[in-house]
C-alpha cells in the first residue's frame, strides 16, 4: 500500500441522547493510503457517516487522533477545520444539496469563493470541474433543472474544484438509477486513477463498492473485514 | 373662542377621555387596516426594488467577483424563492412603520404645538377674566409702548411695530330692522398691513392669491372704509367686489358703517368673514358720545410675536403688573398654553403611545419577525450545514440570515416611511391654526432604521441557531 494519508488512531466517538450514551466508534483504526479508492460498507447505524464526518473534519471525536496529510484534525478548532475543509476535504452527499438558488455554475464556484482566487482564476476551475462531469452546456441550469445524476455530477464537480487531498462520499449513488449510479462510479475511478485523489465512499450496495480497490465494514464501531477488492 | 379648547369643568373628571381612547383605537384600527392595504398594493413595487437591487449586486458580483457580492446575491435569491414568506415579512414591518411614523408624527405635532416655534413666538393679550375679552382701545398703545421700549432690546420682536396688532371683532347687519344671521357680516378689525404679517394662513401666500390680497390692503390703506370679504360671504350677502354697503352695528349698536368692498380673500381661508380698517372704528367711535357703551371695550385683542419664552415671561410679568395695567386687570399666553393644558389632562393617553403602545408594537413585530424567519432557517437548515461543510465560517450563514431580513426591513420601513411623508404631505391637512399636519422628514430616516432594526433584532434568534448549526448533527441520521 501507498503511503498513507489518512491515519486514524484508536478513534472513538459517543453521542449522548438524554441520559443514554451511544458509543458509535469504539477504537477503530485505519490507514487509507495515497490515491486509494476505499468503500465503507455495513449495516444501517453502524458509524459509517459518523466516521466520514470525523475523518472530513466535520465532528471532533470523543478520544483518538485523526490526521489527513501533514495536518493532525482531530487538534483543530472549528474554525480552524473550516478553513482546513475547504482546500482539503471535498463531500458528496447522497441528496446532493445542491442551494437551489444557485446555477450550476455558482454552485461549483461556491467553495472557490473562500479561495483568494481571482475571478478569472476561479472561471478556469469551475469550468474544467463542469467539463470533467459533461455538463458544460447545463452550467446556467438551477438544480431544479437537473436530473438527478446530473444533479450529482454537478455535486462530483462542487467536491473537487478546489483540488483537494481527500474526497468522501456518503452514499453517493444511493438515490440514483442505475445507470446514472455507473456514471457517478465511473467518475470517480477517473478522480482516482486521472488525478490521483484519495476517496472513501459509504455505500450499501456491494456492487459500487466492487468498484473500489479496498472494502471495510464497519459492524458495532469496529472494523471487522478489510477485503482487498477484486475491481479496478 | 379662537380655536382653544374649553378648560376642564370643575369636577376634576373629564368622560371626553374614554370618547379620546376609544376614536385614538378606532384611528389606529383604521391605520392597520389602510396601512395593510397599501402594503398589499405595494407588493409588487417591493419586489420590482427587490430586482433592481439584485440586478445591480448581480453585475458587481459579475465585475469584481467579491466575496461580500456574491453573499448579497445568495440573499435575494433566498427572498424571491419563498415570496409568500418574504411578502409577510415585509407586510408585518411596512404596516409596522406606517403606524409609528403617524405615532412619530402625531407626538411631534403636538410637541410643535405645545413648544411653540421659537422663532414664531405668539402671545395674546385678553381680560384677566371675562370671556369674551373686551378691553380699552388706549390699552393698545400702552402695550406697544411697553414692548418696544419696556423690554430689553434683545427681547423686542424682531420687526419692531409690526409684530404686534390689535383685534376687534365688529358685525353688523345689511337691515337695520330685521337683523338675522344671512344678513349678518363679521369682521376682523385691524390695521391691514398686518393681515399678511399676523395672520395664519395668510401670512405664506405665493402668485396670484398674494398679489389678490396685497392689492386689497393697498386699497384699504389708502381708504379707511375698504374692506375685503371672503368669497362665500359676498355670495351669501348677494353683493360683488366694487360695491358699497351699509352695515348697522350688531355688537356696536346705532353704529352705521359704510364700506366699500375693494377684494376677496383666498379660497379657503377666513372663509365667511372680512377684514376692516382699525382707523375707521376709531374714527366712528369719536362721533359717538364719551359714554357709549362701546368706548372702553372697542379691543377685544392684542397679539404679539416674541423672539422667545424669556421676553415672553418678562412681558407676562409686565401685563400682570397693576401698575401697568389694572382697569381692567388683562393677562398674557401663548397661543399654546390654552393647548398645553388641556394637553394636559390627555397626557396618559400620549404618555400610553410613546412608552406602551410603541414598544409593544416593536416587540410585537420583532416576535412576528423571529418566528417568519425561523421557519425560514429551519427550511434551510441543511443549506446552511452545506455551506458550511464547504467551509464557510458560521459568521458567514449568519450574515446571510440577518442579511436577508435586514433588507427587507430596509425596504420596508423605508417605503412605509416615504409613502407617509408622501401622501400626507400632498394632502396638507390644516389643523386649527396651528400649521398643517405633515410627516417630519426625519421620519424619512428613522422609517428604514425601525424597519432594520425590527428586522435584524427579530432574525438575531434565528440566525444564531443558524450560526450553530452542527454540520454532523444535520448529516448523522439522514443517510
Ligand atoms: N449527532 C448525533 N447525536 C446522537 N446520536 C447520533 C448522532 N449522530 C449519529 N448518531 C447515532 O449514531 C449511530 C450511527 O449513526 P450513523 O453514523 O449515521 O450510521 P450510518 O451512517 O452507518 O447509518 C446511530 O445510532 C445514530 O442514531
Ligand atoms: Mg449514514
Amino acid at each position: 500500500m501507498p503511503r498513507a494519508i489518512v491515519e486514524v488512531r484508536d478513534l472513538h466517538k459517543s453521542f449522548t441522547r438524554g441520559s443514554e450514551t451511544i458509543d458509535v466508534l469504539q477504537g477503530l483504526t485505519l490507514d487509507v493510503g495515497e490515491g486509494e479508492f476505499l468503500a465503507l460498507m455495513g449495516p444501517s447505524g453502524s458509524g459509517k457517516t459518523t466516521l466520514l464526518n470525523l475523518i472530513a473534519g466535520l465532528d471532533r471525536p470523543t478520544a483518538g487522533t485523526i490526521s489527513v496529510g501533514e495536518n493532525v484534525i482531530s487538534d483543530m478548532s472549528e474554525s480552524e477545520l473550516a478553513r482546513w475543509r475547504t482546500r482539503h476535504v471535498g463531500f458528496v452527499f447522497q441528496f446532493y444539496y445542491l442551494l437551489p438558488v444557485l446555477t450550476a455554475y455558482e454552485n461549483v464556484e461556491l467553495p472557490l469563493l473562500l479561495l483568494p482566487l481571482t475571478k478569472e482564476q476561479r472561471r478556469k476551475q469551475v469550468e474544467t470541474a463542469l467539463d470533467l462531469v459533461g455538463l458544460t452546456n447545463r452550467m446556467d441550469h438551477r438544480p431544479g433543472q437537473l436530473s438527478g445524476g446530473q444533479q450529482q455530477r454537478v455535486g462530483i464537480a462542487r467536491a473537487m474544484v478546489t483540488d483537494p487531498t481527500l474526497i468522501v462520499a456518503d452514499e453517493p449513488t444511493g438515490d440514483l438509477d442505475t445507470k446514472s449510479a455507473d456514471e457517478i462510479l465511473r467518475l470517480m475511478e477517473i478522480l482516482r486513477a486521472q488525478l490521483n485523489k484519495t476517496i472513501i465512499m459509504v455505500t450499501h450496495d456491494p456492487k459500487a463498492a466492487a468498484r473500489a480497490q479496498r472494502i471495510l465494514h464497519l459492524e458495532k464501531g469496529q472494523l471487522v473485514l478489510d477485503t482487498a477488492a477484486v475491481g479496478v | 373662542m379662537y380655536g382653544i379648547p374649553q378648560e376642564m369643568g370643575p369636577v376634576g373628571f373629564d368622560p371626553s377621555i374614554f370618547l379620546l381612547s376609544g376614536y385614538l383605537l378606532g384611528m389606529l384600527v383604521g391605520l392597520i387596516s389602510l396601512a395593510l392595504v397599501v402594503g398589499l398594493v405595494t407588493l409588487p413595487l417591493f419586489f420590482f426594488v427587490l430586482f433592481l437591487i439584485e440586478q445591480v449586486s448581480r453585475v458587481v458580483a459579475g465585475t469584481t467577483g467579491a466575496f461580500v457580492s456574491k453573499l448579497v446575491l445568495i440573499m435575494f435569491r433566498g427572498l424571491r424563492r419563498s415570496p409568500l414568506r418574504t411578502s409577510l415579512t415585509y407586510l408585518a414591518l411596512f404596516v409596522l412603520t406606517t403606524v409609528l411614523v403617524f405615532l412619530y408624527t402625531i407626538l411631534t405635532f403636538i410637541g410643535n404645538v405645545t413648544a411653540e416655534k421659537e422663532a414664531n413666538f405668539k402671545a395674546i393679550v385678553t381680560h384677566k377674566t371675562v370671556i369674551p375679552s373686551q378691553i380699552k382701545p388706549g390699552y393698545y398703545n400702552q402695550f406697544k409702548d411697553l414692548v418696544l421700549n419696556g423690554l430689553p432690546p434683545d427681547m423686542r420682536p424682531v420687526n419692531g411695530e409690526n409684530d404686534i396688532m390689535s383685534w376687534s371683532f365688529v358685525g353688523g347687519s345689511t337691515d337695520p330692522i330685521n337683523k338675522r344671521p344671512d344678513n349678518a357680516l363679521f369682521m376682523f378689525c385691524m390695521e391691514p398691513q398686518k393681515i399678511t404679517t399676523m395672520m395664519d394662513g395668510l401670512d405664506d401666500l405665493t402668485g396670484d392669491e398674494k398679489r389678490i390680497i396685497d392689492d386689497g390692503i393697498e386699497k384699504m390703506l389708502a381708504n379707511k372704509q375698504a374692506i375685503v370679504v371672503s368669497q362665500s360671504r359676498l355670495k351669501k350677502l348677494n353683493v360683488r367686489v366694487g360695491q358699497k354697503i351699509k352695515l348697522y352695528g350688531l355688537n356696536y349698536p346705532d353704529m352705521i358703517f359704510e364700506f366699500e368692498i375693494v377684494g376677496s380673500l383666498p379660497d379657503g381661508k377666513y372663509e365667511g368673514v372680512g377684514f376692516m380698517n382699525k382707523d375707521y372704528l376709531d374714527q366712528l367711535l369719536k362721533t359717538m358720545p364719551a359714554d357709549y357703551l362701546m368706548q372702553d371695550k372697542a379691543l377685544n385683542l392684542i397679539w404679539v410675536r416674541l423672539p422667545n419664552k424669556m421676553a415672553f415671561e418678562r412681558l407676562s410679568a409686565m401685563v400682570d403688573d397693576p401698575k401697568n395695567f389694572n382697569s381692567p386687570p388683562i393677562k398674557m399666553e401663548t397661543a399654546s398654553s390654552g393647548i398645553g393644558s388641556w394637553m394636559e389632562a390627555y397626557k396618559d393617553i400620549f404618555f400610553g403611545m410613546k412608552y406602551i403602545l410603541t414598544p409593544a408594537m416593536v416587540g410585537i413585530m420583532c416576535l412576528v419577525i423571529a418566528n417568519a424567519i425561523s421557519i425560514g432557517v429551519r427550511e434551510r437548515r441543511t443549506e446552511m450545514a452545506v455551506l458550511k461543510v464547504l467551509g464557510f465560517q458560521p459568521r458567514h450563514v449568519m450574515a446571510l440570515v440577518l442579511g436577508e431580513a435586514v433588507l427587507v426591513g430596509l425596504l420596508a420601513g423605508g417605503m412605509a416611511a416615504f409613502l407617509s411623508w408622501f401622501g400626507i404631505g400632498n394632502l396638507k391637512m390644516q389643523i386649527a391654526f396651528f400649521g398643517a399636519f405633515i410627516v417630519p422628514w426625519q421620519a424619512l430616516v428613522y422609517g428604514p432604521a425601525l424597519g432594520v432594526g425590527v428586522a435584524f433584532l427579530g432574525s438575531l434568534g434565528p440566525a444564531l441557531s443558524a450560526k450553530n448549526v452542527r454540520v454532523a448533527e444535520v448529516f448523522a441520521r439522514v443517510a
